[in-house]
């Protein structure tokens, strides 16, 4: 299936722009779509290592954290650009990733998911048990960021709008990605790594590719999360954080981009809506997880596309 | 195209269930809410959940009465997760959502300074009523925030002297390493050797620690007269249970922080906390006039005793009768209506709003742990605790770890 | 000499009773990996079950030997329904998938737990509280039984492993199953079993410990860590190597406390678990070509 008309694409973004207007959203509503928003997005960059390169991830927790605190850093000392932010965290979280990932693609099988859980590890312990970015309590009460001076991103419709752009992004990189010959590579290792590498591709560096990319992306969308929250905490980086994403792919589906971000959105809204009333209902996510596993691999959304996949398309 | 319908379909759902959940409750009388953060489970629910039972015993009998300016009280609880971000999402939730007027909470310091950023953002009254860190009423201060804790540098005001005169001279001090452990072994390390004890040790262990032994052989080799411990909640229950098998609740006097024990965890632990001394302001088993009679309010509606989240029930009696004075909910009124109010009947007798940091001014009891129960020994005046008003100013200006070597 | 008897040896002797526990642990969870490749997230669950299943079985009869016997059985019998149920149906997929489902296993574990037994922390008081004097302290009388029983268990499962028929045939299905199912052993049935053996050690290292550690949900998740690093660091599918690599690692853990803040030893474990996987990503007796 080649890529839907852009028209489509558009309505969506579309209406998720009009949301703020719709009577009776409050303010409350716009910080729950905005976390729901940031978690699809991440969701959905994590799914180009697992759905497309078949590389899980266990430490991309780590990507989101170091990308908040990069944020958090800056604007604890004043430096209100939301765009020398975006900046450090690209180049803090680019240089963690690099290291992460060229060890962990050195090898075959579950080394890379070890090795990212691993690395997530010290990065976590460091940031929690050493009282350098603040301990377990974190980097609390920014300041508001700001688009260009003067003007602050301190309402929450202006926070909504700027995770709504950053999904916007996100999916535009993922989807040159996925249609690109680059994707097309993934793919074919994830299907099977030893025949692409007879064809002549460098295995490892386009597994890092990946890595690299989804880091990157991830990464932003942690340096995202202080503008809303005014703190970063290193309970952003606990390996169980890293299982969430997990989760959130499984639900929507496996290399599909939009499932992700679907089960990602649908994952945080459960979370902090639901966790006020019930509190079973991570017992009933482990077992979906399950559930999915055994019976439906490729998710929720992703079912229409193993069958397409049979069928000798090219998932888009 | 069925799968981009389908996407369409869910956010439009979304969008449905949003305006449904934000459509206002019909409602027959006038309700106000108050809100009621804290860890409800994990390490320090012993705490949160007492905050709440101290606060519903407190509305209800406000209700009794016809609630606050003819409205009728209602509470919502939160649990915090005890950590900063869990906090302040239900924060806002609270303030952004159930429109509370009132908020209580939270439990640990850490999450309490990070809900204040947002009780400051969106002006609600905000009381505090357990965390201790020293940087509430100091560099975090905001004029909606009112405690009647005492904090850490309180404690040790009130604590220091009888631990140098009665106790000994040489303390270790072992504290849990967050913001209020790394608070009160500050503000003790400071007081003690201000008086002239010496402090042969420090140590900090993370919060949620399982085994503390790593840390005793350290305690053992600096080989103090008395053991002071900045611990709360469950990771006490381990400590003691841990030092008492080793055999250091009988080699070293033990002294510590007002909240380290509730009340309802000692008799299981009561033979390793024998003779542990803490400066606290409530205690079931006080039996001055005051006490006795909250407390018997208290056991008669939840069946047992009450303990230091009593200074919950106090918060909202305060609020109750600032808004009263004010005649308005508005946040800046009912603040300027506590500033300097007093309340004269509580379990400690009479307690005043200072102005200048929104603290509590309240007489405290020195009070010792025999057979598991928290018995009276000396009792404090507020005045000497209090100590001068810090707003503004960095409470560790100068502060040093090290130990110093006396040969 | 005063330092080394007052402040080392204890250290060292923390060490070894931890790390006689984190061996019964990561036996399991190696064994599995060596056997199914599988590597299984739940195991940290299993090892938590243990310890709630003797509670409950304490709390019925009051009596912490009858737990050590029934608890493991108990999580045993877990282990196997889990096994049939779902690993047994996604053995042939990728390992990605093995992955994702223990995680959504452990979740299930931990939170029905939760829901069952509540999220506060729960003790099971030692068998015996008594203290010995020794190198200048007095340990805890339990703490020593702890480390002598794990070993006991230790050495009981290496005679298995070496001098019985039936764990002949395990070490074998962990070197070449398809072989084995050749000459015509019930392969499944020695999956299933294996499971459910590495489930009991694990819930035996969960009781053991308790006490020590007292009891709640989240006790796996905080163990599973390292005992991944363990069996990395002792080779997957090498049982010497993850007994060996369980003691090093708690001895490691325990002097390292005294020279840095305890909190950051972490950091320099997981730092060595780094530089073991980066360099001989077999580790101490694994077996080529597992990971490389």
């Amino acid at each position: 299936m080649s890529k839907p008309p852009t028209w489509r694409v558009a309505l969506v973004f579309a209406l998720l722009a009009a949301v703020p207007f719709v009577p009776g959203v409050s303010r409350y509503h716009l910080l729950l779509a905005f976390d729901a928003l940031l978690f699809g997005a991440i969701a959905m960059s994590l799914d180009l290592l697992i759905g497309y390169t078949g590389l899980v991830s266990f430490g991309h927790a780590a990507f989101y954290g170091l990308g908040a605190y990069a944020t958090a850093v800056l604007l604890e000392r004043g430096v209100l650009s939301v765009w020398a932010c975006l900046a450090f965290a690209l180049v803090v979280v680019g240089l963690y990733a690099l290291v992460v990932s060229y060890f962990a693609t050195a090898r075959r099988g579950i080394y890379f998911a070890l090795l990212t859980l691993i690395f997530a590890e010290v990065v976590y312990t460091f940031f929690r048990y050493t009282q350098t970015f603040g301990g377990s309590d974190g980097i609390q009460g920014l300041p508001d960021a700001s688009v260009w001076p003067g003007v602050l991103i301190d309402t929450p419709t202006r926070k909504y709008y700027l995770v709504l752009a950053y999904l916007l992004g996100a999916w535009v990189v993922c989807r040159r990605v996925v249609t690109s010959h680059f994707g097309r590579v993934l793919v074919a290792i994830r299907e099977n790594e030893d025949r692409a590498r007879f064809l002549g591709y460098n295995v490892q560096r386009y597994k890092m590719g990946a890595c690299m990319i989804s880091a990157l992306l991830t990464g932003l969308g942690g340096a995202i999360y202080p503008i809303r929250a005014a703190f970063a905490t290193p309970d952003l980086m606990v390996w169980t954080e890293s299982g969430e994403f997990i989760i959130s792919v499984m639900i929507g589906g496996l290399g599909t981009l939009v499932g992700p971000v679907i089960g990602g959105a649908f994952f945080t809204l459960l979370r902090d809506k639901v966790s006020s009333v019930v509190d079973w209902y991570f017992l009933v996510i482990g077992a979906v997880l399950v559930v999915i596993v055994l019976f439906m691999p490729r998710g929720l959304l992703g079912l229409r596309r193993l069958v397409r996949l049979r069928r000798g398309r090219l998932p888009a | 195209m069925r799968r981009l319908t389908t996407l369409f379909l869910i956010v439009l759902v979304l969008a449905v269930a949003g305006v449904w959940m934000a459509a206002p409750a019909l409602s027959q009388s006038k309700v106000v809410k108050i809100g009621d953060l804290g860890s409800k489970v994990g390490v320090f629910e012993g705490y949160g959940k007492y905050q709440t039972m101290f606060m519903q015993l407190a509305v209800e009998e406000l209700n009794a009465k016809g609630g606050v300016l003819g409205h009728k009280i209602e509470m919502i609880s939160e649990d915090d997760e005890t950590k900063p971000a869990p906090a302040v999402r239900k924060a806002e939730k609270l303030i952004l959502q159930d429109d509370v007027k009132l908020l209580m909470g939270a439990v640990s310091s850490g999450a309490t300074m990070a809900v204040m950023d947002v009780t400051k953002k969106h002006k609600t009254i905000h009381w505090n009523a357990v965390s201790c860190a020293e940087f509430m009423r100091t560099t975090k201060f905001h004029k909606h925030y009112f405690s009647n804790q005492p904090d850490s540098r309180m404690q040790a005001a009130g604590l220091a002297k009888y631990i140098k005169d009665k106790m000994g001279k040489k303390v270790y001090i072992f504290y849990t390493d967050y913001a209020m452990g790394q608070s009160d072994g500050r503000q003790f390390k400071t007081a003690l050797e201000k008086i002239g004890g010496e402090v042969v040790g420090v140590a900090g262990a993370p919060l949620d620690t399982k085994d503390f032994s790593p840390w005793f052989g350290a305690i053992n080799q600096a080989n103090p007269d008395v053991l002071f411990l900045a611990f709360a909640g469950t990771d006490s229950l381990r400590l003691m249970t841990q030092l008492h098998s080793f055999g250091m609740t009988k080699k070293y006097k033990l002294a510590g922080i007002d909240c380290f024990l509730l009340q309802q965890d000692l008799p299981s632990i009561a033979e390793s906390m024998e003779g542990f001394v803490q400066l606290a302001h409530y205690s079931a088993f006080n039996p001055d006039r005051n006490m006795q009679s909250v407390n018997e309010r208290f056991k008669k509606k939840f069946g047992v005793d009450g303990n230091i989240m009593a200074g919950a029930y106090d918060g909202v009696m305060f609020w109750a009768a600032a808004v009263e004075k004010a005649k308005t909910f508005d946040a800046d009124k009912v603040a300027a209506a506590l500033e300097g109010m007093c309340l004269d009947d509580t379990h400690i007798g009479k307690q005043c709003i200072r102005k200048d940091d929104h603290q509590v001014v309240m007489d405290m009891h020195l009070y010792q742990v025999q057979k598991g129960k928290n018995i009276p020994i000396a009792r404090i005046a507020g005045s000497d605790t209090i100590g001068e008003p810090m707003v503004g100013k960095d409470p560790v200006e100068g502060f040093t770890w090290e130990i110093k070597k006396k040969n | 000499m005063d330092y080394l008897v007052a402040v080392l040896l204890p250290q060292l002797l923390h060490g070894l009773v931890f790390g006689a526990a984190l061996g019964l642990l990561a036996l399991g969870l190696t064994v599995i990996f060596g056997l199914l490749g599988v590597m299984n997230f739940a195991h940290g669950e299993l090892f938590m079950l243990g310890a709630y299943a003797g509670l409950g079985v304490i709390g019925a009869t009051g009596s912490f030997w009858l737990a050590l016997l029934a608890a493991p059985l108990l999580v045993g019998m877990v282990a196997a329904v889990t096994e049939i149920a779902t690993l047994r149906p996604i053995y042939h997929r990728e390992p990605l998938y093995g992955l994702i489902l223990t995680f959504g296993l452990a979740l299930v574990f931990r939170e029905g737990v939760r829901q069952l037994w509540g999220g506060d922390m729960r003790r099971i008081l030692p068998p015996f509280p008594g203290s010995t004097p020794l190198l200048g302290m007095l340990y805890p009388d339990y703490r020593l039984f702890l480390l002598a029983a794990s070993a006991v268990v230790l050495l009981a499962i290496w005679l298995f492993f070496t001098r019985t028929r039936a764990g002949i045939i395990v070490r074998a299905a962990v070197q070449d199953a398809e072989m084995l199912d050749g000459l015509g052993v019930n392969v499944r049935r020695v999956f299933t079993l294996t499971f459910a053996a590495s489930g009991a050690l694990a819930a035996l290292a969960g009781l053991l410990l308790a006490p020590v550690f007292t009891v709640y949900p989240q006790m796996g998740v905080e163990m599973i860590l390292l005992a991944f690093i363990v069996v990395i660091l002792g080779g997957m599918g090498s049982l010497g190597g993850s007994v060996a690599a369980a003691f090093i690692i708690g001895v490691a853990q325990s002097l390292f406390s005294l020279w840095m803040n305890p909190q950051r030893v972490a950091i320099a474990i997981f730092g060595i678990m780094i530089i073991v996987l980066i360099v001989r990503p077999r580790g101490l007796y694994g077996r080529e070509g597992v990971l490389e």
